[in-house]
């Protein structure tokens, strides 16, 4: 058993050194131009290793019986499990409620589509129509034939309004692409205006549309191994795009992104040159 | 080192406090459910109802919090059969009858965590019935063949179990071949009890193609889904290290509030032999886990991508502070055992185990750094990009591979080290063998380095196959040859410091409880991982989550979450040590002052 040392010595002891390790490995961070955060890990990292060391040699802790036995057990999982949430808090957060916007643009519209879907609207109107036709026949059985005309001119004019209103649609075929490029998440490789992948798992799309003609464009979305970009044709077996968008997406979708791709042409920023393969 | 003497009755009290304390929180859990579920929305008569919810905790939640209890139970019952049977084995073919005793200890918490992982399974069907009716017809319309053989596989184990546990004293001696075929037996069903549920679980993220055709033809072919395997894999072994932590853990808290010097001695031993299985275990497991997230990528590279380079990344990093962890604790725990159970050896071993330790904590940042920074722009343009020239290197796959595989060597030569430790080799080989066993680990060292920086230069698909598994097989080598090498040796050495046991400080004790909790949240981050993987789909590709909880929740919120499940769950798994210790043999009244004490040193047992 090693000679016992009083914890004070070995704080003084082994803590001074780590202190100083951890100042020149905070300087050397810094000289180097690592990040702020880097710098602080870095003597995290040289606090931890230091706080190991002084644990190798500590002295007995106190003894604790009873409820505070277990006071002590809960104390040392509620710092155990502190760290840990405080850690998951400090790395960037994931916003939910990105996706419950994506799920209401992706699944309600394809949903709407299957035949549950229809068979579900179809319920659901007939359900609406149930109850206006027993409204009205409890309005007729009240007041009389009188009304039945301006009841059914009312019923008439109602339908009427609902299909101008979904026979309606269109909208900007551009901007229903950049909708796309964010619902089936292009931003997780690519970049466009700064924003988007920092792990250059794929090009830089800025300038795509002067490099590449539509139909290039869609043959590469719907069949990526056809066109490569420069300087990712190397290790183009792990960087291949995702092969299922011919699958995932609708024609309409797929011509409302080739759209969107098409219309980004600023030759200010260098993007990669496409590679027939 | 401070103790103080009292009445034999305080220590029973503390453990009394203990299971009330747990006892009561599972009440409470299990009487909410039922309450919640009262005041659920009721779906209109006559109406297909897909889902039900509970007020205020929320439906995902609660099946969240259930599922996870279960799973890790079912794991810790999976894990503990291959523990004892191996201890079994060994007490067998040593002689030694402490492995014998140790596997019957630790088969006695297998009946009462048996019972508790059924009810929690039993629970979780339930709840999955009423509040997710929609998935459960389609899964029960696929899977009901193997819902049969799982019922069946099931009965099997009990009987298995019972038989096992029940006839151990009567199964000694010529009958201990009956005995040891029997433990066989419980983990070969315990095996097929995890595989059957896995391919439900691996289904919903991995579904294929299922043709019309038979029911148990639908079912197979359901089964036999790409991540099958990888996680049938991932989890056996992780069953062994959840099972190896939690009975350091129970060792652990044994020794710590124990005042007897024989019961020291043996908790020492018993925590010592579970932080070995557990970092035995540890060592292969970021290869499985390595080749699930292959198979994920095969399969499909979008939730690849939403997994290593999406929203979920970053947990990745959580993982690796855990990981981190962890590997610190293990080693420690085996540094802690060089400097105080065999006394002497500490000034040797003092500067590799700084080494080790400076290894360990560069391998552990290594680990962390994330591929791309959030960076100010100031920053990114002081670094020339969002890629610092070395965080940038740091970040990818080649050096996280390699890190691991060192932090795996290193907390290989902790553990021989501490084999060799009070021991002076007497054969006439010895120095020969102890050269070649450096020539293998030096080189293993280098060849692991190099193989990581050459990986940058190579096309990806050449590093994951080729280069990633040269480094696993190096790392299989070391091991395999390094063990049996130094066994041999250690066999004619002369013990110079005999291993004292029972001289532990109270800090082994924590570390050891630490160990259990990192495996445990662990566990909970990665069937996070998995779980949001597949993000708004019940079954991926197949069918749509259409609830209000069909979203992933946020990391920091997730790690709230898991943190509450690992309490709970460590709750439900010290009341199941006390339910065990309540149907241990009544012990000889012994005349001896009982110190009950927790964080005490060793104390010296006062006879009167």
């Amino acid at each position: 058993m090693p000679e016992e040392k009083s914890l004070l010595r070995l704080v003084v002891t082994k803590g001074i050194l780590g202190a100083v390790i951890a100042v020149v490995v905070f300087v050397a961070a810094k000289l180097m131009h690592f990040p702020p955060v880097f710098q602080i890990m870095f003597m995290l990292y040289v606090l931890l290793g230091t706080i190991v060391y002084i644990l190798l040699d500590a002295p007995a802790l106190p003894s604790f019986t009873g409820a505070k036995a277990i006071a002590a057990l809960v104390a040392f999982y509620a710092l155990v499990s502190g760290a840990f949430i405080a850690g998951a808090n400090v790395l960037p957060q994931y916003d939910p409620s990105v996706e419950k916007g994506k799920i209401d643009k992706i699944v309600k519209p394809k949903l709407a589509m299957t035949e549950k879907g229809k068979v579900d609207e179809l319920l659901k109107r007939s359900e609406e129509l149930n109850a206006r036709s027993q409204a009205i026949m409890k309005r007729l059985e009240t007041i009389g034939g009188a009304e039945v005309k301006s009841i059914a001119a009312s019923t008439g004019s109602t339908g009427g309004a609902a299909a101008a209103k979904s026979a309606g649609g269109g909208g900007d075929l551009i901007a229903l692409g950049k909708d796309q490029y964010e619902l089936q998440e292009c931003y997780n490789c690519h970049k466009i205006g700064g924003k988007g992948s920092v792990k250059k798992r794929g090009p830089i799309l800025d300038n795509i549309g002067n490099l590449m003609k539509p139909e290039e464009l869609k043959e590469k979305l719907l069949n990526p191994r056809a066109w490569m970009a420069e300087g990712f044709d190397k290790e183009y077996a792990k960087k291949l795009m995702p092969d299922k968008y011919k699958e995932l997406m609708a024609d309409q979708e797929v011509d409302a992104l080739i759209a969107y791709l098409s219309s980004l042409k600023d030759t200010s920023v260098e993007t990669p040159k496409p590679i027939k393969k | 080192m401070e103790h103080r003497n009292s009445h034999p009755r305080e220590m029973r009290r503390s453990e009394r406090v203990w299971a009330y304390a747990a006892l009561l929180v599972m009440l409470v859990l299990v009487l909410a459910a039922p309450l919640g579920l009262a005041m659920a929305q009721e779906a209109p008569a006559g109406a297909a109802v897909e889902y039900r919810d509970v007020p205020g905790i929320g439906s995902r939640n609660l099946i969240w919090i259930v599922a996870q209890q279960h799973l890790l139970l079912a794991g810790f019952v999976l894990g503990v059969p291959i523990f004892a049977w191996v201890c079994e084995i060994v007490g067998v073919r040593t002689k030694d009858p402490r492995y014998d005793k140790l596997a019957k200890e630790f088969t006695k918490l297998l009946t009462s965590a048996y019972a508790t992982t059924a009810l929690f399974g039993g629970i979780l069907l339930f709840l999955l019935i009423g509040l997710y009716p929609k998935l459960m017809n389609y899964l029960t319309d696929v899977f009901f063949p193997s819902f049969l053989v799982y019922s069946a596989l099931f009965l099997l184990e009990t009987a298995t179990l019972y038989l096992y546990w029940y006839g151990w004293d009567a199964m000694q001696g010529r009958k201990k071949g009956m005995h040891l075929f029997l433990g066989f037996l419980l983990n070969v069903f315990a095996l097929f009890i995890m595989i059957v549920p896995n391919s439900w679980a691996t289904f919903q993220t991995s579904p294929v193609v299922i043709t019309e055709s038979s029911m148990w033809a639908k079912a197979w072919a359901a089964t036999w889904n790409p991540t099958w395997w990888p996680l049938n894999v991932h989890r056996l072994i992780a069953n062994v290290v959840l099972g190896g932590f939690l009975c350091g853990a129970y060792a652990g808290l044994k020794y710590l509030m124990t005042t007897s010097q024989e019961e020291r001695v043996h908790y020492d031993w018993m925590g010592y032999v579970g932080n070995f299985i557990g970092v035995f275990g540890m060592l292969p497991l970021p290869f499985a886990g390595y080749w699930l997230m292959r198979e994920v990528y095969q399969y499909n590279q979008q939730m690849g991508i939403t997994l290593m380079g999406g929203f979920l990344s970053w947990l990745f990093i959580l993982q690796a502070m855990l990981i981190g962890i962890l590997f610190l604790g293990a080693n420690y725990y085996f540094w802690l055992g060089i400097m105080y159970r065999i006394p002497g050896s500490e000034p040797k071993y003092r500067r590799p185990i700084l080494i080790m330790l400076v290894i360990l904590l560069v391998c552990l940042g290594i680990w962390m750094t994330p591929h791309s920074l959030v960076a100010s722009l100031e920053e990114a343009r002081k670094m020339g990009g969002t890629h610092h020239p070395l965080l940038g290197v740091f970040g990818v796959m080649s050096a996280k591979m390699t890190v691991a595989n060192l932090m795996i060597l290193v907390t290989f030569m902790s553990f021989i080290m501490y084999w060799r430790a009070g021991k002076q080799e007497t054969a006439a080989w010895a120095k020969a063998a102890k050269a070649v066993m450096g020539v293998i680990l030096g080189l293993a060292a280098i060849v692991i380095v190099v193989l990581g920086v050459w990986g940058y230069f190579v096309p990806a698909i050449t590093r994951i196959d080729k280069f990633s598994t040269t480094q696993v097989l190096i790392v299989l080598f070391v091991l395999l040859t390094v063990t049996p090498l130094t066994g041999l040796l250690m066999k004619s050495a002369k013990t110079t410091t005999e291993m004292v046991w029972g001289v532990m400080p109270a800090r082994a004790g924590y570390a050891l409880v630490l160990n259990a909790v990192m495996v445990i949240l662990l566990m909970t981050l990665m069937g996070y991982a998995r779980s949001s993987s597949r993000v708004h789909w019940h079954i991926y590709g197949v069918m749509q989550d259409t609830s209000p909880y069909a979203y992933s929740p946020a990391l920091g919120y997730a790690a709230a979450f898991m943190s509450l499940n690992t309490f709970l769950f460590c709750l439900m798994v010290a009341f199941i040590f006390w339910v065990a210790s309540l149907g241990g043999e009544k012990k000889p009244q012994q005349k001896e002052t009982r110190v009950p004490v927790v964080g005490a040193g060793p104390v010296p047992v006062v006879r009167q």
